[in-house]
C-alpha cells in the first residue's frame, strides 16, 4: 500500500483510529508507576494527528463551516449570489449540452468510427445525395466497403385519412449495421425483406408513442401507405436514433418502394439525386484509402454514364465519429459555437465579477474581524484561504443549480425546437465536469481575487478605527473598478447583440417581406413520384388550373418550381456580385401577381419566352451586379451573358426570409419542370377556404395524394426558430443588464454608506445637494464609461461574424445600438442614483452628531 | 531510529517499547513517555511499522507494533547516516 493510500485509508477510519490511540495511551499510563511523566494526552493526540498530514483538511472544513454559517446569516446575499451564479453557469452548460448532444457527439450507433457518409464532390460543387442506380453500382463494385447503407426520405400518405408523413426508405441492412434493435416485433433483414416479399413497415418508437397512442396491437396489423396495404413488422427500440437526430416516422424497404409508388421511376432514375449513401469501411481501410478507391470507381462509372457523372467526380467520406460532417461543415459549426460560447462565457464573467464585488463588499465590512484574526497570529495565506474557501459553498450551490437549470432548459429548447425526443438532453458526465470546471473558475474570480486584495490591507490597523480606513481604501480599489467595467462591458455587448436579434426578428415579422403570404395556399402533388412524364404533367396541370380557376374562392394562381417559404431551392453565387447569394426559381408569368411582388421595371414573362435565355432579376441583384436598376435588355450574368433581362422585380425574401444578403432570380417554367412544379393560389377571402378546393381539383388523377399547405403556416414554422432564439437572446440580455445594474447599485450604495460622515461634513459646510450626488456617483463614472465603450466596440465585429451562418443577424443596425445604449444608460443611472438619493434623504448631517 | 531499532528484534507494544528504550539507554533517555505515540503514528503513516491488537502476558489488550521490510530498510539507511555523522563529529573532536 502506497503512503498516500495509507493516509487516505487513515482519513476514512480516523475516528476509530483515534479512539484506539486514546485507549492505548490510557493503558500505557495505567502501567506506569508515575503516570504524570506520560505528558499531556490532548497535546500528544494533536501531535499524533499531525503525523498523518490531514490538518489542512480540518482547517478547510472549519473554514467551510464558517463560510456556510456566514451565508446562512445573510440569506439575501446568499440567494442573490447563487441566483446570479446559477444563471451564469446554467447558460454555459445549456449551450454546451445542446451543442454536444445535437452537433458534436457522434450519433449513438454501432462503431461510428468506421461508418462514413459519402457526398458527391467535383471541383466547385457538392451534392449530398446520389441517384439510386449509382448507389447500387457503388455497393456492388467497390472493394473498400464491407456494407453499403442507403436511405431516402419521402413524403407518403398514411392511413385512410391520407395523413402526410415523412417515411424513410432504407436498405434492409440499415438496422443491423447501425446496431438498432426492436422494441417489438422484428426489424428489416437482408434476404428476408426483398423486392418480391410482402411489403413490410417498421415504426419508430417516437411515432408509435406520439401519434399512434402506443397501440399495443400495432405489430402484425396492416396499415395503408399511399392507399396500399402494408404490414407492420416491428417498432424500433426507444434509443434508436438512426444516423442523425432528424427522425423519420416510419421505415420501408428500398426495394419495395414500387409497392407504394407503383409508377415511380425512382429506382431506375439517374436524375433524382436524393439517396443518402453510407458505407462501412472494411478493416484497415482509412477514409483516405476509401476516397481514392471510390474515385477510381467513379471514373470507371463515368464511361457508362457520362451524362450524370461529371469529370473528376469523387465521393467524399464524412465519418460517423465526426457526426457525418466533413471538415468544412465541422469548422463552420465549431466556429459558430465558439462564438456563442464566448458570449455565454462573458455572461459567466459578468455574473462572477458581480458576485466578486459583493464578496469584496462583505469582506470590507468584516475587516475588523479579520484584523482580530491577524492580531491573534493568523498568517496572511490563512486569511486568503479562509476567504476563498468561504466562497466555495456559493460556487458549488451555483454549479448544482446551474446543472439543474441546464438540464431543464436544454430539454425545453429541444422540445420547442422539435428535436428528437428519445435523446436525453440531461447533463452527462462531460457536462458535470464542465460545470465543475466553471465553478472552479468562478471561485477563483469571486474568491481569490478579492481575498488577495483584502489580505494585503493593513488589517491590524482595522481594529483601531473599526475598519473605517481599510474599508474605504478597499472601496476605492482598482480591482473593484475593473470588475465593474467588465460587468458593464459584457452586459452592454450582450444587450446590443440581443437588440440586433430582436430587430432581425421584427424585420421578419413585419410586412416588408416583399410578398403576400396570408392568403396563399400551396398544392404539392409530387407528380414525379407517381410516374408522370413531361407531357402527362403538363396535361395534368392544365386541367387542375382550369378547375381551380373556376372556383369563386380563387383570386389568382400560378405554377412555380420552388414553393415560397419552402426548402427546395437552388442557390448560386456569381463572380459579378460577390458575397450575394442568388436564389433562383422557375415560375409562370402570373407568379408576381399571385405573390403580390411588384414589378419595378420591365415586364413579366410571356408565353414565348425561352426559359434558357430570359430572366427577371430582383432589385437587390440588379443593384449588386450592375450598380443600377437600368438593366433591361442587358445580358445576365454581366461578364458571361447567357440570358437577357426583361424585368426587375421587388425584393422578396420568399425562400430564405431571415436572410439579408440574398437576392432572387426568376426564369420561365420550362416544360421539363412541370413534373416537379407546385401550384400557388391566392384566395379572395380566408386562405383556409382554398385547401378543399385545391385537394378536390388535384384528385382528378386517382394516383395523386395531394399535399396542401397554407403559406401562413409555413411562415409560422419558419420564424419559430428565430423567435425562440431572439427570445432567449433578449432574456439573456435583460438578465445581464439587471445583474450589471445590481452591481452598480451595490457598489454605489456601499460606498455611500461608508462615507456618509464625509457627505455630512460637505453638507454642513454648505455644499449643494447635487454636488454630493456627484461625489457619490463620481468613482463609478469611468468604469461604466470604459465598459460601455469596450462592449459596444466588441459588438461590431461579433455581430458581423454572426451575419452569415445559421443566425443571420443584421449587424449594421444603428437602431439596435441606440436602443441598447439608451436602455443601458437609463438603467445604470437609475441604479447609481437610487442609493445616492437615499443617502441624502437619510440626512447625513445627523450622522455627524452620533459620532 | 531508536524505536525501529528496538522493534527489529521483536514486535512490542507501546509500554514495552518505552521500557526497552529506557533500559537499553541505561535511563539516560527517559523523556516524556507519551511522546512515543506521535512518533509511532509517524512510523505507521510512513509504513515503516504495522500495528495489531494482541493480548499481553498480563492479559491486557494491547497494540503490538512490528517492523515492516520498508521499515528495516529505513533503519539501515538511518543508522548509516548516523554512523557517518558520528564518525565525522568524532574526527573533528579528536583532531583538536
Amino acid at each position: 500500500m502506497g503512503t498516500f493510500l495509507r493516509r487516505v485509508w487513515h482519513l476514512f477510519n480516523r475516528r476509530r483510529h483515534e479512539r484506539e490511540l486514546v485507549q492505548e495511551m490510557s493503558e500505557h499510563r495505567a502501567l506506569m508507576h508515575d503516570p504524570a511523566k506520560f505528558g499531556d494526552s490532548h497535546r500528544l493526540l494533536e501531535r499524533s494527528r499531525d503525523a498523518w498530514g490531514w490538518n489542512w483538511l480540518d482547517d478547510a472544513a472549519q473554514d467551510l463551516k464558517l463560510g456556510w454559517r456566514g451565508l446562512m446569516r445573510a440569506p439575501a446575499f446568499a440567494i442573490t449570489a447563487v441566483l446570479i451564479l446559477s444563471f451564469g453557469i446554467g447558460l454555459n452548460l445549456t449551450l454546451y449540452q445542446l451543442a454536444n448532444v445535437g452537433l458534436l457527439r457522434p450519433p449513438d450507433i454501432k462503431s461510428p468510427e468506421t461508418l462514413a457518409r459519402f457526398k458527391r464532390r467535383s471541383p466547385g460543387t457538392s451534392i449530398a445525395g446520389v441517384p439510386y442506380p449509382l448507389a447500387q453500382l457503388v455497393a456492388s463494385e467497390n472493394t473498400v466497403l464491407s456494407a453499403v447503407l442507403l436511405e431516402n426520405n419521402t413524403a407518403v400518405a398514411w392511413g385512410k385519412e391520407l395523413m402526410p408523413l415523412t417515411a424513410a426508405f432504407v436498405s434492409p441492412n440499415w438496422f443491423s449495421e447501425l446496431g438498432g434493435t426492436a422494441a417489438q416485433g422484428r426489424l428489416f433483414a437482408a434476404g428476408i425483406d426483398t423486392a418480391s416479399s410482402a411489403p413490410a413497415l417498421v415504426i419508430t418508437h417516437q411515432f408509435w408513442r406520439t401519434r399512434l397512442g402506443s397501440d399495443p396491437n400495432i405489430v402484425g396489423s396492416t396499415v395503408d401507405v399511399n392507399r396500399i396495404p402494408v404490414s407492420v413488422i416491428g417498432i424500433t427500440a426507444r434509443e434508436f436514433v438512426g444516423t442523425d437526430n432528424d427522425q423519420p416516422t416510419v421505415y420501408l424497404v428500398f426495394d419495395q418502394r414500387e409497392h407504394v409508388f407503383p409508377d415511380s421511376a425512382f429506382l431506375r432514375s439517374w436524375e433524382t439525386e436524393t439517396t443518402n449513401l453510407y458505407g462501412r469501411l472494411k478493416d484497415g481501410v482509412t477514409p483516405e484509402v476509401a476516397r481514392e478507391s471510390l474515385r477510381a470507381l467513379m471514373t470507371a462509372l463515368r464511361e457508362q454514364q457520362p451524362d450524370y457523372i461529371v469529370e473528376n467526380e469523387w465521393l467524399e467520406p464524412a465519418m460517423g465519429s465526426a457526426n457525418f460532417m466533413d471538415q468544412g461543415e465541422r469548422t463552420g459549426i465549431v466556429g459558430a459555437l465558439s462564438l456563442l460560447g464566448l458570449l455565454t462565457t462573458l455572461v459567466l464573467v459578468v455574473a462572477a465579477a458581480n458576485v466578486g464585488n459583493l464578496v469584496l463588499s462583505r469582506a470590507t465590512g468584516r475587516s475588523r474581524e479579520l484584523g482580530v484574526r491577524v492580531a491573534l497570529g493568523a498568517k496572511r495565506s490563512r486569511i486568503v484561504r479562509q476567504l476563498v474557501i468561504e466562497t466555495l459553498p456559493l460556487a458549488l450551490t451555483g454549479a448544482v443549480a446551474g446543472l439543474l437549470l441546464a438540464g431543464w432548459t436544454a430539454d425545453s429548447i429541444a422540445a420547442i425546437g422539435g428535436m428528437a425526443d428519445n435523446i436525453s438532453y440531461a447533463p452527462d458526465w462531460g457536462t458535470i465536469v464542465v460545470g465543475l470546471a466553471m465553478s472552479v473558475i468562478t471561485v477563483l474570480v469571486i474568491g481569490a481575487a478579492p481575498a488577495w486584495k483584502v489580505a494585503r490591507q493593513e488589517l491590524m490597523a482595522a481594529i483601531k478605527d473599526g475598519g473605517q480606513q481599510v474599508s474605504i481604501s478597499l472601496d476605492k480599489a482598482r480591482l473593484r473598478r475593473v470588475m465593474m467595467a467588465a460587468q458593464v462591458g459584457g452586459s452592454c455587448l450582450i444587450l446590443v447583440l440581443a437588440a440586433m436579434m430582436t430587430r432581425t426578428l421584427q424585420r421578419v415579422l413585419s410586412d416588408d417581406l416583399g410578398f403576400e403570404y396570408e392568403q396563399a395556399a400551396v398544392l404539392e402533388p409530387g407528380l414525379g413520384r407517381h410516374g408522370f412524364d413531361d407531357a402527362g404533367a403538363i396535361a395534368y396541370w392544365n386541367t387542375v388550373k382550369a378547375r381551380v380557376e373556376q372556383q369563386p374562392e380563387t383570386a389568382a394562381l400560378a405554377l412555380a418550381l420552388a414553393p415560397p417559404l419552402g426548402r427546395r431551392v437552388r442557390e448560386n453565387g456569381y463572380e459579378d456580385a460577390p458575397g450575394l447569394e442568388v436564389v433562383s426559381n422557375s415560375i409562370e408569368p402570373a407568379f408576381f401577381d399571385v405573390m403580390e411582388i411588384p414589378l419595378v421595371l420591365g415586364r413579366t414573362f410571356q408565353s414565348g419566352d425561352d426559359p434558357k435565355t430570359t430572366v427577371i432579376v430582383s432589385r437587390a441583384l440588379a443593384t449588386a451586379m450592375y450598380g443600377s436598376l437600368d438593366v433591361l435588355g442587358r445580358g445576365f450574368p454581366r461578364s458571361q451573358p447567357e440570358a437577357t433581362i426583361v424585368g426587375v422585380a421587388g425584393d422578396a425574401h420568399a425562400i430564405r426570409i431571415e436572410a439579408v444578403y440574398t437576392s432572387e432570380l426568376y426564369r420561365p417554367l420550362s416544360p421539363a419542370e412541370y413534373v416537379q412544379a407546385i401550384l400557388i393560389a391566392r384566395a379572395r377571402g380566408d386562405a383556409a377556404t382554398l385547401a378543399p378546393v385545391l385537394r378536390e381539383a388535384a384528385s382528378i388523377d386517382s394516383r395523386i395524394l395531394p399535399g396542401v399547405g397554407l403559406l401562413r403556416d409555413s411562415f409560422a414554422r419558419r420564424v419559430a426558430g428565430t423567435r425562440v432564439a431572439s427570445g432567449i437572446a433578449a432574456g439573456t440580455g435583460l438578465l445581464t443588464l439587471i445583474i450589471a445594474c445590481l452591481g452598480i447599485f451595490g457598489v454605489v450604495s456601499y460606498g455611500a454608506t461608508l462615507r456618509v460622515k464625509e457627505f455630512g461634513i460637505h453638507l454642513a459646510l454648505g455644499a449643494e445637494r447635487w454636488a454630493v450626488i456627484r461625489l457619490v456617483v463620481r468613482h463609478i463614472v469611468w468604469p461604466v464609461a470604459i465598459g460601455m465603450t469596450l462592449g459596444v466596440a466588441a459588438a461590431g465585429p461579433i455581430g458581423v461574424a454572426l451575419t452569415s451562418g445559421p443566425i443571420q443577424l443584421q449587424a449594421a443596425d444603428p437602431a439596435a445600438y441606440a436602443g441598447a445604449l439608451v436602455l443601458f444608460v437609463v438603467a445604470a443611472l437609475t441604479a447609481a442614483l437610487l442609493p445616492a438619493v437615499r443617502v441624502l434623504k437619510s440626512d447625513p448631517i445627523q450622522s455627524l452628531r452620533h459620532s | 531510529m531508536l524505536i525501529l531499532r528496538v522493534l527489529r528484534q521483536e514486535p512490542l507494544h507501546g509500554y514495552a517499547i518505552a521500557q526497552k528504550i529506557r533500559h537499553l539507554s541505561s535511563d539516560q533517555l527517559s523523556v516524556e513517555e507519551g511522546s512515543l505515540y506521535p512518533a509511532l503514528q509517524k512510523l505507521l503513516a510512513n509504513g515503516w511499522v504495522k500495528a495489531d491488537w494482541a493480548t499481553s502476558d498480563t492479559g491486557r489488550k494491547v497494540r503490538s507494533y512490528r517492523i515492516t521490510p520498508k521499515g528495516l530498510k529505513q533503519l539501515e539507511s538511518e543508522q548509516d547516516d548516523y554512523q557517518r555523522m558520528a564518525d565525522a563529529i568524532t574526527a573533528i573532536l579528536e583532531s583538536t
